[in-house]
């Protein structure tokens, strides 16, 4: 849609929230120079469960946080160049601002239950903000997909973490990955791990949980290039090159990472023929981008921990600015469709440079950061000789790259303009200014690699602790320039060319993706839910009171039934007759006669009296049984009950003449559970009796709390934390009911 | 509703300062004897829903110090309050404190019980008596 024609909205730009980030990235710089990585911070959040809020910040967090504080700073500057003309950009802004916060305390975190609450936070800001424009209906589903798939890996992830906890026997990242090789002789690791990894694959878009992450391009375009490019997609690679050194020895971490992420490198580069959306391409390669990634965690030389900071650092400085590119794009001409694209460099000058040297770096070609990652990748595949057959696949992967590249930076600029469609007009420095700035940092890294080359060494030396002195260096090696850069740009030039022609070929097999892949078995299940949910609640919730206690009847019998047999103790009846056993029989005789007349009669009134009558006998029974206060509140509750019953009921006419249907099988039913709570009772009665509590109470209530009445001590002061939970549900429940009687005072008055 | 007797409309105001007497006495009385704030809500509820009913819901309403549900929920504040005298010296939460003249934290904390379940189980009575028919 374009913004190009709407008057500008008025309101503040926002811009100054730009400050938020950039103030928080001075701090790390100036952090980063003037004290030694680690950093701790320790305070105590919930000592008795042994929980703290447990910061920890190493190499690899450092660089992190300098992508979400760098990168967001421009990101910030970005959003409000493009939301110029969009009514709720603040609400979009201060979402984006709380995710910021989330992804800093997520990359930080060296407590587990914090690591999880920082990367839940992630994943509901993230919803929020793909579902922006929620008057959409593929927005909204889009937004949907992206949290069931995340939170649901986010579940995965926190059972993993508790098991990670239990066995290493501390709550801190860091002590687990102490602990790691001593983890390996656990029967529980493989599950523990196989959880974690769900949590991560599902958060960085692996197969088969990739798909969620194209559709989430339908948020406005400054979050995609910030939370699905540059940084919460690269929390699953987070927390995976964080676990690495505790686990890479392991041939299952090895062999599950290096799979998944070559299978997801390769599919994700075919399914980027697929699209003919400029976002939807980028978004497909930043899938097999993260692909390569976790393949390269899952490598287990030293050197491939240099491969996985370098790419990662590469990979947030293109990709960033090529969905910057894409939006400037769409905010000038209206549309992201490749078809309708072309010769947009005139009109665009200064975007247009900027997605050629972003282009570069992507290609990994020289003169880019890009081709420094590359670089160091091929050296990493060569020390830890990977299988041909992944080789093959990262030549291919790469090829498609520098296809991707060519499409988001040539296609669109180059060749002849497009018939005018209306004024392509360049768009305002807010928005240019963001990808060129971060594109030139770039190459200025390529030039001057000392400026990066601390960090990313020391986040290398937190994922491979065992890395020795190396240097990134930008020499252009003959060697590799012709062997990996050479193959994959002529490659990827081949597949540029025949973009199109590549598109319709592979039709079929995308028609067969649609059909059957996980984004079909997503739909399915989603579907499938809610036809269970529509099934069981028409079978269960009939409206009739009856039903309910049928089935509460019939579902406690059951399990009674259960316990009986699967337990060893047959049932005891323990019988002697109690001192005043007389006044037990008279209330015995009460019940009885209660019950039997509230059976027999048919008037709605009558029925009442009866079933006070069988309450009443209940409290004489309490009296005797030596417990006057108890004894006294039923007497109250049964009065209160039947007198405002009794002067309630009249108004809603005479009782139904419906009959009850199943009036026999209610009979046998509520017959077998007055049996069976007989039976249970007497079981009871037959046991040991424990007087140990009751003798302490009855010891300490005068002497420690100052009353005589044990069961009011008990209450408001023994137990005066359990007191204070029922009174606060007993008033809570007038605020839920009294709307409820509201809504039905309507209706009968309509 | 039926015609209402005269003898009872006439009683009920007073009956039901009868009955919150003893809804306190029995409240305050609760640590040593049988009784205490849950009882003596009870009692108090039984007295609002008798003019409630004998007269009209307002009338119960008016007779209280505050409507149901503020009611009840003040109940709980009171509770917590109660709770928090503890925690201000040091104590954990809940920790009930007692002076020499008799007045403790314990009372406040029946107290808070008691309004609880007078306020709410008024409000059910009231929103059950109240459906449009009742009021004269």
């Amino acid at each position: 849609m374009s913004h190009a024609t709407h008057p500008a909205a008025g309101g503040p730009t926002c811009l100054w929230l730009a400050a938020a980030p950039l103030s928080l990235f001075l701090l790390l710089a100036w952090g980063l120079t003037h004290h030694a990585l680690p950093w701790h911070v320790d305070a105590s959040w919930v000592p008795s469960l042994g929980l703290s809020l447990g910061f920890r910040v190493d190499g690899l967090s450092a660089q992190m946080l300098a992508l979400i504080t760098g990168i967001g700073t421009w990101i910030f500057v970005y959003a409000s160049g493009y939301l110029a003309h969009e009514p709720r950009r603040g609400r979009l802004l201060g979402v984006l601002l709380l995710f910021m916060l989330a992804m800093v305390g997520a990359v930080t975190a060296d407590n587990l239950i914090l690591l999880f609450l920082f990367w839940e936070l992630t994943s509901i800001t993230s919803f929020l903000l793909v579902g922006f424009n929620h008057e959409q209906a593929a927005a909204r589903a889009a937004a949907r997909q992206a949290l069931l798939v995340t939170m649901g890996g986010g579940l995965a992830l926190l059972g993993g973490l508790v098991l990670l906890g239990q066995m290493a026997g501390t709550w801190t990242l860091s002590g687990i990955i102490a602990a790691g090789p001593d983890l390996a002789a656990d029967p529980r690791l493989p599950y523990a791990l196989m959880l974690v990894l769900l949590g991560a694959f599902t958060k960085s878009a692996q197969f088969p949980f990739h798909f969620w992450l194209p559709n989430a391009m339908s948020a406005p375009t400054p979050v995609s290039a910030y939370l699905h490019s540059a940084t919460m997609v690269k929390l699953g690679i987070y927390l995976m090159a964080r676990l690495d050194p505790a686990f890479n020895d392991l041939l299952f971490w090895e062999a599950i990472l290096i799979g998944t992420g070559t299978l997801t490198a390769v599919w994700a580069a075919v399914l980027a023929l697929r699209e003919r959306d400029l976002k939807r391409i980028l978004a497909h390669s930043t899938v097999s981008a993260l692909g390569t990634l976790t393949l390269l965690i899952g490598l287990p030389s030293p050197g491939a921990a240099l491969a996985v900071v370098a790419f990662l650092f590469a990979h947030a400085l293109y990709k960033a600015p090529l969905f910057m590119v894409a939006g400037n794009i769409d905010h000038a001409t209206g549309t992201r469709s490749i078809d309708h694209l072309m010769g947009l460099r005139r009109a665009m000058p200064l975007t247009a440079t900027a997605a050629v040297l972003a282009g570069l770096s992507m290609a990994g070609l020289p003169l880019s950061f890009g081709f420094v990652a590359k670089d160091v990748i091929a050296v990493a595949k060569a020390e830890a000789e990977v299988l041909t057959l992944v080789s093959y696949a990262t030549v291919f992967v790469n090829a498609i790259a520098v296809a991707v590249a060519g499409v988001a930076a040539v296609r669109v600029f180059w060749g002849p303009p497009e018939a005018p469609r209306g004024q392509v007009h360049e768009v305002s420095w807010r928005m240019f200014v963001p990808p060129l700035a971060i594109v030139l940092l770039g190459i200025e890294f390529e030039f001057f690699p000392a400026l990066a080359d601390p960090l990313l060494l020391a986040a290398a030396r937190s994922i491979s602790p065992q890395l020795g002195v190396v240097e990134l260096s930008a020499a252009l090696d003959l060697d590799v320039l012709l062997s990996a850069t050479g193959i994959t740009a002529v490659v990827g030039l081949l597949f540029f060319l025949a973009w199109d022609r590549l598109h319709q070929a592979l039709h079929r097999l995308y028609r067969l993706d649609e059909r059957f892949g996980p984004a079909a078995w997503y739909e399915h299940l989603l579907h499938g839910l809610s036809r269970v949910a529509a099934w069981h609640t028409r079978r269960l919730q009939d409206g009739r009171l009856s039903s309910y206690l049928r089935q509460t009847l019939a579902a406690l019998l059951l399990l009674g039934a259960f316990a009986w047999w699967a337990g060893d103790s047959r049932p005891l009846i323990g019988w002697d007759w109690p001192d005043q056993g007389w006044a037990w029989a008279v209330a015995a005789l009460l019940i009885v006669a209660g019950a039997a007349a509230a059976l027999l009669l048919r008037g709605r009134l009558a029925v009442l009296m009866a079933s006070g009558l069988v309450g009443y006998g209940s409290a004489v029974w309490f009296l005797f049984a030596g417990a006057p206060d108890l004894a006294f509140t039923q007497f109250m509750v049964e009065t209160a009950l039947v007198v405002v019953a009794a002067s309630v009921l009249p108004r809603y006419g005479p009782s139904s003449s419906r009959r009850e249907p199943w009036r026999w099988a209610n009979a046998a039913l509520a017959a077998a559970a007055g049996i069976g709570t007989f039976l249970l009772l007497a079981h009871l009665q037959g046991l040991p009796p424990n007087a140990e509590l009751a003798e302490w109470f009855g010891r300490t209530s005068l002497p420690e709390a100052h009353g005589r009445n044990v069961v009011n001590v008990i209450i408001v002061d023994f137990r005066a934390l359990d007191t204070l939970g029922e009174i606060a549900v007993v008033a809570f429940s007038l605020l839920a009911v009294l709307p409820l009687l509201a809504g039905l005072k309507k209706r009968r008055a309509a | 509703m039926t015609p209402r007797s005269s003898l009872l409309t006439q009683s009920a105001r007073p009956l039901y300062w009868i009955l919150l007497a003893a809804a306190v006495w029995v409240l305050l009385r609760g640590h040593n004897e049988p009784g205490g704030g849950f009882i003596g809500g009870l009692l108090a509820v039984a007295g609002s829903s008798l003019v409630a009913i004998t007269l009209d819901v307002r009338a119960a309403c008016r007779l209280q110090p505050l409507a149901p549900l503020p009611l009840a929920l003040s109940g709980v504040a009171l509770a917590v309050l109660a709770g928090l005298f503890g925690a201000a010296a040091g104590l954990p939460f809940l920790t009930h404190r007692w002076t020499e003249v008799g007045v403790s934290t314990v009372m406040l904390f029946d107290i808070g019980v008691f309004c609880t379940v007078w306020g709410a189980l008024t409000g059910y009575v009231y929103a059950l008596l109240d459906d449009g028919e009742a009021a004269p």
